[in-house]
């Protein structure tokens, strides 16, 4: 019974750190703030992910996204910044009157349908190694394996072509 | 409320409704991205929770996931490129800076 307790309120502290990391993200004025909120976030997903027993799923989440993308947005950040900083600005009034509804809708039919229909789990999740995830890679799941390395692949090529196809014009 | 499940898919929804509000307000390339990467967070979080509490194959989801953020990392370097490129021909990667069509 004390465990039940221990992950409620582990739960409860994951949800608190991703709700002030994401409102962190989305409401600063300043980018790299917002970033820096965004890095919370993920933290907290990745203390949810290992709640549910998917602990490859959280390292996985810590390495590619704290990791990779933060840097790539960081680099984004530095790289188009002006000089003095100017380009980082909060939402405006009228975009935040825009979003409000933008966020109220989907909100609005989600959770009033997930408290209706919303499925019954199992009380605790099950327990999955990393080798059983390395054998669905090289068995059943291969096709989905190997169809994102290509994406990742065409990102890559595409990303150095847009970024060259620019220096050379300028 | 002692359904954990739908616990989770709230957590979701939850991050589904900051990146849009992210995406919407945001007048930056990069707060937009912020705000996919959120919402591409939600979406995996879902995944995960409904593959890990239900008789579903944990193996798919959790590789669904891993999929997830492997396509979260290949949009994050393309919008890098974009922003990159948008700033240099616009001078500032604001989202209502290339409105204009070449012509």
């Amino acid at each position: 019974m004390n465990e039940v307790y221990l992950g409620q309120c582990a739960f409860a502290l994951y949800v608190l750190i991703i709700l002030g990391g994401g409102v962190l993200a989305v409401t600063a004025a300043n980018l790299v703030r917002a970033m820096l909120g965004l890095v919370v976030a993920l933290f907290g997903v990745a203390g949810l992910y290992l709640l549910l027993l998917a602990e490859f799923v959280a390292l996985m989440q810590i390495l590619i996204y704290v990791g990779a993308v933060t840097v790539l947005i960081f680099f984004a950040i530095m790289l188009t910044r002006a000089a003095d900083g100017a380009e980082a600005e909060g939402p405006g009034e009228r975009g935040i009157m825009r979003a409000i509804p933008a966020f109220l809708v989907p909100a609005g039919i989600l959770v009033p349908f997930l408290a209706v229909y919303g499925a019954t789990g199992f009380p605790t999740p099950k327990n999955v190694s990393p080798d059983q995830l390395g054998a669905g890679l090289l068995g059943p799941y291969t096709l989905a394996f190997e169809l994102i390395s290509v994406v990742l692949l065409a990102a890559m090529a595409g990303a150095v072509l847009l970024a060259f196809e620019k220096r050379r014009a300028a | 409320m002692n359904n954990p499940l739908v616990l989770y898919q709230v957590v979701a929804v939850l991050l589904l409704c900051l990146g849009l509000y992210a995406l919407v307000a945001r007048r930056t390339l990069i707060g937009m991205l912020i705000g996919v990467e959120l919402m591409l967070n939600g979406a995996g979080l879902s995944i995960v929770a409904a593959a890990q509490l239900t008789p579903m194959d944990a193996v798919l989801g959790q590789l669904g996931a891993l999929l997830v953020m492997g396509l979260a990392a290949a949009e994050a370097t393309l919008v890098l490129a974009i922003v990159l490129v948008v700033s240099k021909r616009f001078g500032d990667a604001v989202s209502d800076g290339p409105s204009e069509l070449k012509g």
